[in-house]
């Protein structure tokens, strides 16, 4: 039974192709099979039609082509388009129905006469003038008129035949009396010649003569019937594999009603002889390989029929799974019923608010499925958790295993690289990155990490350019100001980190000074805080603030200042003496300098070089 | 009865005769102070111009007088330099006079006042030719 339902499963399947001329979905694995040489192509118009399915590997193979049936867009899109047109109840498909069960009916085998033949016949055109039939009917009506012009043409040679047959056997009559009468005519002449010896030689009688063209005429006789006779048995071979060629179509269509309808007309018309259906090749193969029973009319009748039982049970299993919200088995059962029975009346008339179910739970495993493949995890955790609601016989063990192992693969990474942005390893960071994305690119933590190194990265590289900037302008306070945003830039580079640390310990001296320098103008000695503030000028020539508090000091020291600058002056221009006496003038003003200190120690070695 | 002629002398001119004795007095002294005064004929430093430049006074000697104001170092081969306030005003203007190791038996020390011979010699020290005690 379930080698049965997986036939059927492969021939509905293929007969969306046969019905529907798609292109291949992408990604669909097509495997071009060696074409075969012209001298093995079977004997019989049959063949080839029929698909393989392989249940193992999910592949059809069916036209020299294989086809994997896990890629199911073509299904899934004539699927979803059922479920949402509304159920055909009205008073025309009902109509239709009853047409058909009404030539079923006439057609079935305890009713068969040559007048319910005939009622069915005209009945046909009946159901062919419905939209739901598709001109169906008509072309069993046709194909019914062939097989009947057929028989009639075989009656006629029939009668043709017999004719010959007593024109022959005239003929030989004729023939056997033509040879009485020369025989006669031979005894008689013989007992003259015996009178008359010297006479001519012997002459073609005239009754051998015509008992010659007589025995000619009843071979031309014999020769017209035997040419009849075949004639005869071939055209009653062409109007049975067309009726055949009909009937397998249907059975292809899924038109399991017009199967049934045809294998009965097909017994009512071909009574005589056996119901074998000629077929070869693959076709052959799948009636008696993978059916294990003979290309016949009831093998063809038997599979329509359970496949029309097979479809009313899904369609029942469908309401009964479907009212119990496990909507996974009743998707399936209705699934698997459309394909195999798409034009019964079962599946037609289910009303739309029934199917909806279905589609509402299909549309949502479909995008599962498309956002598994996309690896968008974030969203089919979502529909994981509304298929569950809708379908509480729904498994997300696959789906969640998946997630979550994709989760933890990228979170992996995703720790790798922080740690690598921490150690300052870019080229671990970029690849472990890569990683992360490319088991999880719609990773929440994905973008927020990117946007904090890829933040920090552009900050920092602001931050130590510039640092660089103030450094070549000397502007070392303004580096000090922000010291916090240059250590963290610099963290990572030791050449800036030296320089960074040196600005800093010259900041710290510059500091040192000012605040020397302020300590000193508090207690109101303001040379001592000018000279505090001189000091670190010289060694710091471009600071700002050093510069400022110069400034206001030497106004409030003028004297002192005035004094020493003229000393260095004059120390400056060898004028040792004048420049000593000057030193010495700003050491009066201000004992406490170190600046005249040193300037007069410094003139008093140059005066007593020895001492 | 005539009258008897005063005899004694008017007071005036007892004060005048003292007045005259001292001036006598006085103006000795000075004769004798300057003329044993060996410096009175050199001239005295003029200190704003040496501290202006001292370079232009360079090859001159001077007469400086002051008061010792503090020792700025010993050299045994160039001799002593000192600071010496010189100058009216308080505080003086404070110059340096180098004494050559050849006057080191003159001893000079803090707040003595000296009159010294000086020359102005390269880079416009003041060096002392020979001193004198005041």
């Amino acid at each position: 039974m379930k080698r049965l339902v997986c036939c059927l499963f492969a021939v509905s399947t293929v007969a969306l192709f046969a019905q529907v001329p798609d292109t291949p979905a992408p990604g669909t694995t097509i495997i071009q099979m060696p074409r075969k040489s012209p001298n093995t192509e079977p004997s019989v118009p049959l063949g080839e039609e029929v698909p393989v399915y392989d249940p193992g590997s999910e592949i059809i193979s069916w036209g020299g082509k294989h086809w994997n049936i896990a890629n199911q867009r073509v299904f899934q899109a004539r699927f979803e388009k059922y479920l949402n047109a509304p159920e055909q109840t009205d008073a025309d498909n009902a109509e239709y129905q009853k047409i058909i069960r009404d030539i079923l009916e006439l057609l079935s085998p305890q009713n068969a006469t040559n007048v319910k033949l005939y009622q069915a016949y005209v009945l046909l055109f009946r159901a062919a003038a419905h939209d739901a039939d598709g001109g169906i009917c008509n072309a069993v009506a046709n194909a019914v008129a062939t097989a009947w012009q057929a028989q009639l043409n075989q009656n006629q040679l029939v009668m043709t035949c017999e004719e010959l047959k007593k024109a022959m056997q005239s003929e030989q009559s004729k023939a056997l009396v033509y040879n009485s009468a020369q025989e006669r005519n031979v005894t008689t002449s013989g007992s003259s010649k015996k009178g008359s010896s010297g006479s001519s030689g012997p002459a073609v009688s005239t009754h051998e003569m015509r008992q010659t063209f007589v025995l000619k005429e009843a071979a031309a006789f014999q020769a017209q019937i035997v040419a009849l006779q075949a004639k005869r048995e071939v055209s009653a071979l062409q109007a049975r594999i067309q009726f055949q060629a009909l009937m397998l179509q249907l059975f292809l269509q899924r038109r399991f009603q017009h199967v049934v309808m045809t294998c009965h007309l097909y017994r009512q018309l071909f009574n005589e002889g056996d119901s074998s259906i000629k077929v070869e090749g693959q076709t052959k193969e799948f009636f008696t390989k993978d059916l294990g029973m003979p290309p016949t009319v009831s093998t063809l009748l038997s599979l329509a029929n359970e496949a029309m039982r097979d479809v009313r049970e899904g369609v029942n299993s469908y309401l009964f799974l479907s009212e119990r919200n496990e909507m996974e088995s009743a998707t399936k059962r209705l699934s698997e019923s459309f394909l195999v029975g798409e034009y019964m009346p079962e599946i037609r008339t289910l009303p739309r608010e029934k199917k909806r179910l279905a589609l509402l739970y299909s549309q949502k495993g479909n995008r599962l499925v498309n956002a598994l493949s996309v690896k968008d995890y974030g969203q089919a955790e979502e529909l994981i958790k509304d298929m569950e609601i809708l379908a509480k016989d729904f498994d997300p063990t696959k789906p969640r295993a998946a997630i979550e192992t994709a989760k933890t693969l990228s979170a992996m990474h995703l720790a790798k690289a922080r740690n690598a942005a921490i150690a300052g390893n870019n080229q671990i960071v970029e690849d472990a990155l890569k990683q992360a994305a490319a088991i999880w690119p719609r990773n929440p933590s994905l973008t927020e990490m990117s946007g904090t190194i890829f933040g920090q990265s552009d900050l920092q590289q602001k931050a130590l350019a510039d640092f660089d900037q103030l450094l070549s302008q000397g502007n070392i306070r303004q580096i000090f100001n922000d010291k916090l945003r240059f250590i963290a830039a610099a963290a990572t580079n030791p050449e800036r980190q030296d320089k960074l640390k040196k600005v800093l310990e010259d900041m710290q001296t510059i500091e040192a000074s000012i605040a020397r320098a302020q300590e000193f103008a508090r207690r109101g000695d303001a040379a001592g805080a000018w000279e505090s503030v001189e000091r670190a000028a010289k060694q710091f020539p471009d600071d700002v603030k050093i510069n400022q508090l110069r400034g206001s000091y030497s106004s409030e020291a003028a004297g002192f200042v005035e004094s020493l600058r003229t000393a260095q002056r004059l120390e400056n221009q060898g004028q040792n003496g004048s420049g000593l006496a000057w030193y010495l003038k700003a050491q009066r003003h201000y004992p406490l300098s170190d600046f005249a200190k040193e300037g007069i120690e410094r003139i008093a070695k140059k005066i007593l070089p020895a001492s | 009865m005539p009258r008897r002629a005063s005899s004694k002398l008017h007071p005036a001119w007892f004060v005048a005769v003292a007045l005259l004795a001292a001036a006598a007095i006085a103006g000795g002294y000075l004769l004798m102070t300057k003329v044993n005064d060996p410096y009175r004929t050199i001239n005295a430093l003029d200190v704003l111009s040496y501290l202006e430049n001292a370079n232009s006074l360079r090859g001159n000697t001077y007469r400086v007088s002051g008061t010792v104001w503090n020792s700025l170092g010993w050299s045994p081969s160039a001799g002593r330099l000192f600071a010496i306030e010189v100058g009216a005003g308080k505080p003086g203007d404070l110059l340096p006079l180098l004494v050559p190791a050849a006057l080191n038996h003159v001893n000079l020390q803090k707040g003595q006042r000296f009159v010294f011979e000086v020359e102005v010699v390269e880079g416009g020290i003041l060096r002392v030719k020979s001193l004198r005690k005041e």
